[in-house]
């Protein structure tokens, strides 16, 4: 449902007639969500989306929380930071939000994160950017995914301990996140004494990656990490791997274990020894089980939406920030942003679908670093991945 | 007056916004304000000059990189980071801006998008200065404006300013010589136009607006990363200045205005932004190459009285003060090819006379006219002007020695009005620099009025003074035959070449021009008049060459020529 | 290595080199440079994959329809963004009106079919690797008979004639009867069937991508600045010398300095030479 202004004004009206209490209770909640619906980077967005609808569906057909329903306000950001900056403004001061979701992308959330600050909206992070979180400058945010110090961490440790590489190369794509990650990787693999003996990042339209492939191999390389969001990119380093007869294991990125990779190689095996950074939330087990928990999100919402053409994460991760929402209007009977981030705060092992967080006044990267798992990428089944070996 | 309403109009509903709404519009309206900044700038290249800078995203970027990281890194005022940004603009905005002058339209477009690329993947590499993909903060400012109505009346503020010095530099001769290297390059040359310095320098002022604007969307986007600025943004201020109109501010900003709050409107339809504003590119240039501006225009709509007729009022003709001897060609020979179009011409046009210049098509009459006035140099030979010899290959430096002309086909800026045409004519007159004009200090009021005044005199004296506000480009053939003959009169020159000025005139405007060319003799301008209205030419000409496959066949009084056998045999048809 | 480098900056110069001929073969009709020469590229490889792995056609087939397809797409171009603006004095406006559905067209593909680079499916099926793969030979391939083919077709046969009679002096060519709006279009939809072949050879290499349009557009257009506006040859020369050091460069110093080199080296050889390396200049007109 959406607001008109008109109706926003004569509900504003309406609402100063009648006490302050009476006014809470009738007033829906407004949670804006600013995701990247449509363009080249709308894949996560259409995930979370699923998940946010769901969750509100759900909450709404029990009759709302202390019986007011949840509003979604919806603005499609196309990726585009511009866009993003005019969204948020537009969600907290035409609708008056009470808390925001999103937007979904690094480059729009650096811009849009000191506007929800200014304003002190509430708002839960979905990006993996460190400078995101800092609650000194940002006390209303607070990230539900891991940070890059996480997965850089993840990938790492895996590369080491489990594919015991002794030497790495490090490739990424030419683009604002790929840069960044490079850096950032490179860096920690030089801290932990493992030689980095290639590194660079490669035009996601280079139409031939063979040679980079050579050079790994000829330097030596045990195992390729690689940090890049372009299907494209990485299917053509598992073609070049398969094509120079290498076998070293890819590691990195969860684009990796995407659909749209599985339609690029060239042969299925191509895909073999890549893996991807995933969540145990949304692993199977040795047995090919889910976690009951998921299991059971996953039987109550097929049939409702697919699951089979995006991550699971994304989705329960949108479902989680919803509920977490919502759970902190319920137990403070209050929407006013101070009960909401001062509830937030007091988390401690919130159990939520996609993982466990746990926030404090100084900490806002709730996500537990034990939730991060690699996962095999060409396991992909109803959203959910296989654990990578080495987790038995 | 009447011009700075729907101005005054815009810029006070832009006052009263904070009354009525709340931050989201602030933030919208902040944004039409930042970009309008931008495209206000390049609205002088675009619009005016005709220069197709499509990647102007470019200085954008630069601007806000320069802004951010004068703050980030070097903790500098944040309104001086936007000074900086301008300067940082102003250069990049020439650097962007010179392959101008080489390229042709597409090459020039290209060039642009290639300066975009550049800048991006240089922010993206320079990971120390710039953040790289993580960016870095845009300059945060101080009370009171911190806050986004603050920050949206200095932007509201800013872009009133520079729509103010844009109109200026439009409405100055900078602005004139603009729009006439856009739709007529070679008259542009004829009456002294130096592209080059009047493209670099209104590149410039362009570039250093870019740069500001790129500061305050640092700002207003509160921190920038690469993404940001995307390759659709440089196409939406482009189409916004032709969907405006080219030659106009208020349809320009208009277009600016519009298509930043379109998208807010129509949020179902942002998937397909891109794809209407190309769709919207593609319909006004098909049908409605004016823009919002021709819809605007309602003074041209009026029709104009169909029974006008050109009346000459030749007295109030000046002659030129500093004579400097007669034309004189000798021995010039110009070949094309295999082809001698002149062979061996020797010739002399005196001032206070009317010298004709008749024969065949193909006798090489033009490509004379063409040695005197600069576009050829000749191969052997020389032109001189008194003593001095005539600069080679030079049109834009005879304007300056007084040699004015017209062309066979009138050359007209046909979306400026009549007095522009001929304003344009004493280009190189105007005393005030780029900077008095931008800041329309005395000196360049000044040279408005005086310019203005005599464009309307050079009217009166060919008769063309009652149309002098109607579009040029709305006028019958033989009118723009006039005008050219006005925009040459302006200079007050020495010598005006008239390119076969009785075609397509009536016997009775024949008549009329005809008195008005010898006036000009009798006030001491030398003229030089190729033509193939034998009457005319022996008329009112003092002296007459004929040529025949570019040598002298004849030349003497009127009445000589009549006499000469071979002529008269060959072309008069005795 | 050093194979690996060769084959690809062949095979990606190539086709640059059938996008600069695209772009030739539309301007010595109509004197229009097109920004619909790159979006052609993009179309062939598109309409490729969406004929034989979308809808399951057979390689021929498929062939033929994808270059129907980009032939049409040429033809919508000269009846839409180059015929209505010939007439006008101005000569920018074509600039604009070809820049306007060039993006129309990008922004519906990417809409319509996908932002995400879709599979090309293999052509030929043969079990070749490394640089002998068909992926490689097929885009230099596909230029060498374009360029034999344009070559025979301007030397020996009579409408062949005529697009050369058309491209040295339109007027002229009118006047001598020549149909020169049909020859427009002809040419127009020649140029089409001239991208999508670009495309479509390249499209086991570049993927069916929508952004692939863009990119073509401005690095099939070095070609021609390379190689003189009109001069085949010098755009085929150009396209792989580009391929080439665009590969090389990328190896070198890697993804973001590549391009910056090669967009440098674009701006450098075109305020050097404006007329192409192989180009005369242009006589000026009073």
């Amino acid at each position: 449902m959406k607001l008109t202004r008109r109706e926003l004004a004569l509900g504003t009206i309406a609402a100063a007639t009648i006490p302050a209490q009476a006014r809470a209770e009738a007033e829906p909640i407004r949670i804006g969500w600013l995701a990247a619906l449509t363009g080249p980077l709308a894949s996560p967005s259409i995930g979370f989306d699923r998940g946010v609808r769901f969750a509100t569906d759900e909450i709404n057909a029990k009759g709302g929380i202390n019986g007011r329903k949840i509003e979604l306000v919806v603005r499609d950001t196309q990726g585009d930071p511009t866009k993003a900056v005019n969204a948020t403004q537009e969600v907290i001061s035409r609708f008056k939000v009470h808390a925001i979701w999103g937007p979904t992308n690094s480059g729009e959330l650096l811009a849009t994160t000191p506007i929800m600050a200014r304003a002190k909206v509430p708002s839960l992070v979905a990006g993996v950017v460190n400078s995101l979180i800092d609650p000194t400058k940002y006390p209303n945010a607070f990230r539900v995914t891991p940070s890059n110090i996480q997965w850089d961490a993840a990938v790492r440790n895996y590369t080491i301990e489990k594919v015991k590489a002794k030497k790495v190369a490090v490739v990424a794509d030419a683009t604002g996140y790929g840069t960044a990650a490079l850096a950032d990787s490179v860096a920690g693999f030089k801290a932990a004494n493992i030689e980095v003996v290639y590194s660079a990042t490669i035009d996601p339209a280079q139409p031939d990656v063979s040679p980079d492939i050579l050079r790994m191999k000829n330097a030596g390389a045990d195992a390729i990490v690689a940090w890049t969001v372009s299907s494209g990119l990485a299917a053509r380093l598992m073609n070049a791997r398969a094509e120079a007869g290498w076998d070293v294991p890819i590691v990195g990125h969860p684009a990796m274990g995407t659909g749209e990779i599985g339609k690029l190689v060239t042969k299925p095996a191509n895909w073999d020894k890549v893996y991807i950074i995933g969540y145990k939330s949304c692993s199977f087990d040795d047995a090919g089980k889910l976690p009951a928990r998921t299991q059971a999100f996953v039987d109550a919402a097929k049939g409702k939406f697919p699951l089979n053409d995006t991550s699971l994460w994304w989705v329960v991760s949108g479902v989680d920030s919803i509920r977490l929402i919502a759970e902190a209007v319920e137990k403070t009977g209050s929407s006013d942003a101070d009960k909401i981030i001062g509830y937030w705060n007091t988390l401690t092992n919130w159990p939520g679908l996609y993982g466990t967080y746990s926030f404090s006044t100084t900490e806002h990267n709730g996500f537990h670093t034990d939730e991060i798992v690699m996962q095999r990428a060409n396991s992909q089944h109803d959203g959910a991945f296989a654990l990578a070996p080495g987790y038995a | 007056m009447t011009r700075v309403v729907p101005y005054l109009a815009l810029f006070g509903a832009a006052l009263l916004l904070p009354l009525f709404s709340n931050d989201y519009w602030a933030v919208i309206g902040a944004r039409a304000a930042v970009y309008w900044i931008l495209v206000g700038g390049l609205n002088l290249v675009v619009g005016f000059g005709g220069q197709l800078a499509i990647g102007y995203v470019a200085l954008l970027t630069l601007g806000a990189y320069t802004a951010s990281v004068m703050v980030a890194r070097y903790d500098l005022n944040p309104f001086l980071s936007y000074g900086a940004a301008g300067v940082v603009g102003a250069i990049a905005g020439v650097i962007v801006g010179l392959p101008a002058l080489r390229l042709r339209t597409f090459y020039f477009a290209m060039t642009t998008l290639g300066f975009a690329t550049i800048v991006t993947q240089v922010a993206l590499a320079w990971q120390s200065v710039t953040g790289g993909g993580i960016g870095l903060s845009g300059p945060a400012l101080p009370a009171p404006f911190d806050s986004q109505w603050g920050f949206y009346l200095l932007a509201v503020a800013l872009a009133a300013l520079v729509t103010r010095l844009s109109a200026n530099v439009a409405h100055s001769r900078f602005g004139r010589s603009l729009v006439a290297i856009r739709d007529a390059e070679v008259a542009a040359e004829a009456v002294g136009i130096a592209k080059p310095r009047l493209l670099a320098t209104v590149f410039l002022f362009s570039g250093a607006c870019a740069g500001v604007a790129g500061g305050l969307f640092a700002t207003l986007q509160s921190y920038i990363t690469p993404e940001a600025f995307s390759f659709d943004l440089s196409v939406t201020f482009f189409i916004a200045i032709l969907v405006g109109g080219r030659g106009s501010i208020l349809g320009p900003l208009i277009g600016n205005i519009i298509l930043t709050l379109l998208p807010e409107f129509a949020a179902p339809l942002v998937a397909w932004s891109t794809f209407l504003y190309a769709a919207l590119l593609l319909a006004i240039v098909l049908a409605m190459p004016g823009g919002i501006a021709a819809l605007l225009d309602f003074r041209n709509r009026r029709p104009l009285p169909a029974n006008r007729s050109i009346v000459p009022q030749p007295l109030r003709i000046a002659g030129h003060g500093t004579a400097r001897g007669a034309i004189e060609l000798k021995n010039v020979v110009l070949a094309f090819g295999g082809v001698r179009a002149i062979d061996g011409l020797d010739m002399t046009i005196r001032p206070g006379e009317v010298h004709g210049l008749i024969g065949p098509n193909g006798s090489g009459k033009t490509t004379t006219l063409n040695v005197i006035s600069g576009y050829y140099a000749p191969q052997q030979g020389e032109a001189f002007l008194g003593t001095t010899p005539l600069p080679h290959g030079a049109p834009q430096a005879r304007a300056a020695l007084g040699i004015a002309r017209t062309f066979q086909t009138p050359r007209l800026i046909g979306e400026a009005s009549v007095l522009d045409n001929v304003m344009i004519g004493a280009t190189i007159e105007g005393r005030a620099s780029f900077l008095e004009s931008v800041l329309c200090l005395p000196r360049h009021r000044a040279d408005e009025k005086r310019l203005k005044a005599r464009a309307m005199d050079a009217l009166a004296t060919v008769g063309l003074d009652a149309l002098a506000d109607v579009r040029a480009d709305r006028l019958q053939h033989s009118e723009l035959r006039f005008m050219e003959i006005a925009r040459g009169l302006i200079l007050n020159p020495a010598f005006i070449l008239l390119d076969e000025p009785a075609a397509g005139l009536s016997g009775e405007e024949i008549k009329r021009l005809g008195e008005l060319i010898k006036a000009m003799a009798q006030q001491g301008i030398g003229v030089l008049l190729v033509e193939h209205h034998a009457d005319l030419i022996f008329d009112i000409c003092d002296r007459v060459t004929v040529l025949n496959l570019g040598r002298e066949l004849a030349a003497g009084t009127p009445a000589d020529i009549r006499a000469h056998k071979e002529v008269v045999s060959a072309y008069l048809g005795a | 290595m050093l194979a690996a480098i060769l084959a690809a900056g062949l095979a990606v110069g190539a086709t640059y080199a059938l996008i600069g001929i695209t772009y030739n073969l539309m301007f010595s009709a109509s004197r229009v440079m097109s920004f619909t020469a790159g979006q052609l590229g993009m179309a062939g490889g598109v309409l490729g994959a969406l004929f034989i792995a979308r809808l399951g056609l057979p390689v021929i087939p498929g062939f033929i329809l994808a270059l129907a397809g980009c032939a049409l797409i040429g033809v919508v171009t000269e009846y839409v963004a180059v015929r209505p603006v010939l007439k006008a004095l101005d000569q920018h406006l074509y600039v604009l009106s070809t820049l306007g559905l060039a993006l129309m067209i990008q922004q519906f593909t990417a809409i319509e079919w996908s932002t995400e680079p879709q599979p090309f499916p293999r052509l030929l099926g043969l079990s070749t690797t490394g640089p002998w793969d068909e992926k490689f030979w097929l885009p230099i391939l596909a230029c060498a008979v374009a360029v034999g083919g344009l070559e025979y077709l301007y030397r020996h046969t009579l409408i062949g004639r005529a697009f050369l009679a058309i491209a040295e002096d339109n007027f002229a060519a009118r006047a001598l009867g020549l149909p020169e709006r049909n020859l427009r279009i002809a040419s127009f939809a020649l140029a089409g069937v001239v991208g999508g072949l670009a495309g479509f050879a390249s499209g086991e290499l570049l993927l069916a991508f929508f952004a692939n349009g863009a990119m073509l557009n401005f690095l099939g257009f070095v070609p021609v600045a390379l190689g003189g506006l009109g001069n085949n040859r010098g755009a085929v020369i150009g396209g792989l010398a580009l391929g080439l050091f665009q590969q090389a460069a990328n190896f070198i110093v890697g993804g973001v300095f590549a391009s910056v080199a090669v967009f440098t080296v674009f701006i450098l050889v075109l305020l050097l030479r404006p007329q192409g390396l192989f180009g005369a200049p242009v006589a000026r007109r009073v």
